[in-house]
């Protein structure tokens, strides 16, 4: 069986295509035997695996436990006592955060290249497929709690291909697709920590380009293999749309 | 609503599926138990960091599953397992013809004994997508992988559970 929509039979089957796709390969299947065929096994061993494998209920000790532990009072502090504790723990968390800060930026970074090399290597790089901004802007509301402004490419050397929505360091956050030549681009956006704004700033992992900025109260990434320049035209294209 | 009764809302209905998973993963009554008690304490202290908006189910999963894996039944299991991992396509472009009559032959008990003999990678993506109904994304945050790796691990799995019971089926009939 080598049929070209074999591959997304799978996805199909577990809801994970967009509705253009869907719709696409469910016009395939009323042609092509050969995927129904494998929809419908895939479908019924998916039926089977839910019913055998939901097999244990936690029993009722362990149901009791778990309550108690829910339901035990935190000690009652003296102030006195635990004040010296308190400011020495106090100290202790400003100066993990100075250590921390630093590396938790560099392993969301690290963690937003590889989410991009994903995309890159997926058959389905997104989940709203669209050049229009007016189309893909919209396709978010509902699913992050804040917005942005997709920049107009309309007369670019850019073109807009759709958006997915992320997680990064278990916070949700969107990234949008673009294509900048042969080049492909992500840009991701997240609630930002403060509300200051920041202007880009360039730099370098695993030889991708990467620019970061805040503004507005959201915080940007972008991550491509094309050149600085081309990464610094489209972060000045994405800056100016969300200006406030 | 205090930060107690907050989680207590949100954690309590995963009560089984977390002991479902639990007991999949570590083969133990017992030992799936004490996973899921150590993985409500260690949740319930570390809730003031979860952020809202965030998922929920899928980091309560990972704490158990981060619990399990450092647990001895965790680290033996994690030592013993070193499948290599075909590609996403590979897998699905070289399934067979469907056997459609055969796997409706199928009882609970095959179905789940073709579970148990799956290695822990494949296991834990099954049980999270086909048992939980997860999507991808909430898997990949469960057991911190791409989506892509998701996909591939999932495509062989089921490859591995259909071998499984086509291969009993026929040598039982």
């Amino acid at each position: 069986m080598n049929c070209e929509y074999r591959q997304k039979i799978s996805l199909y089957a577990d809801d994970e295509l967009s509705p253009a796709e869907y719709q696409q390969v469910s016009e395939h299947l009323r042609s092509c035997d050969d995927c129904s065929a494998a929809l419908l096994e895939l479908v019924e061993i998916k039926k089977y695996l839910r019913i055998a494998g939901n097999r244990f209920t936690a029993p009722p000790d362990l149901r009791a436990a778990v309550q108690k532990t829910l339901h035990t009072p935190e000690p009652r502090s003296v102030f006195w006592k635990w004040g010296l504790a308190t400011a020495f723990a106090l100290a202790l968390v400003v100066t993990a955060f100075i250590f921390r800060a630093q590396p938790r930026e560099d392993t969301l970074v690290a963690e937003l290249v590889d989410q991009h090399i994903t995309t890159l290597s997926s058959s389905n790089p997104v989940d709203v497929v669209s050049t229009e901004r007016h189309v893909v802007k919209p396709w978010f509301a509902g699913k992050l709690p804040f917005t942005f402004n997709p920049p107009e490419l309309t007369g670019t050397s850019y073109k807009m291909l759709g958006g997915k929505l992320i997680y990064a360091h278990q916070t949700p956050g969107a990234e949008l697709l673009c294509q900048a030549g042969a080049h492909r681009v992500s840009i991701f956006i997240f609630q930002a920590a403060g509300k200051e704004d920041r202007r880009p700033k360039m730099g370098r992992n695993l030889s991708f380009t990467v620019s970061d900025w805040t503004e507005g109260g959201l915080k940007f990434y972008l991550v491509t293999d094309a050149s600085a320049d081309e990464a610094s035209h489209l972060t000045s294209l994405f800056w100016d749309a969300n200006k406030s | 609503m205090s930060s107690n009764k907050e989680f207590e809302s949100l954690a309590l209905p995963l009560l089984d599926p977390l002991y479902n998973f639990a007991c999949w993963l570590s083969g133990d009554a017992d030992e799936a138990k004490d996973l899921v008690q150590e993985s409500f304490a260690k949740a319930l202290k570390a809730f003031g960091s979860f952020r809202p908006g965030t998922n929920f189910r899928a980091w309560m999963f990972r704490i158990l599953r981060n619990t399990f894996l450092t647990s001895r039944t965790g680290l033996e299991r994690r030592n013993t397992s070193q499948e290599d991992e075909e590609g996403f396509e590979d897998a699905v472009v070289s399934a067979e013809t469907p056997e459609l009559a055969l796997i409706r032959r199928a009882d609970t008990e095959l179905v789940r004994n073709a579970i148990a003999q799956l290695s822990p990678i494949f296991q834990e993506v099954v049980l999270l997508a086909d048992i939980e109904e997860m999507k991808y994304q909430e898997v990949a945050e469960a057991l911190g992988i791409p989506i892509g790796t998701v996909m591939s691990r999932l495509a062989r799995g089921r490859k591995q559970i259909r071998a499984h019971i086509v291969a009993t089926l026929r040598t039982t009939s």
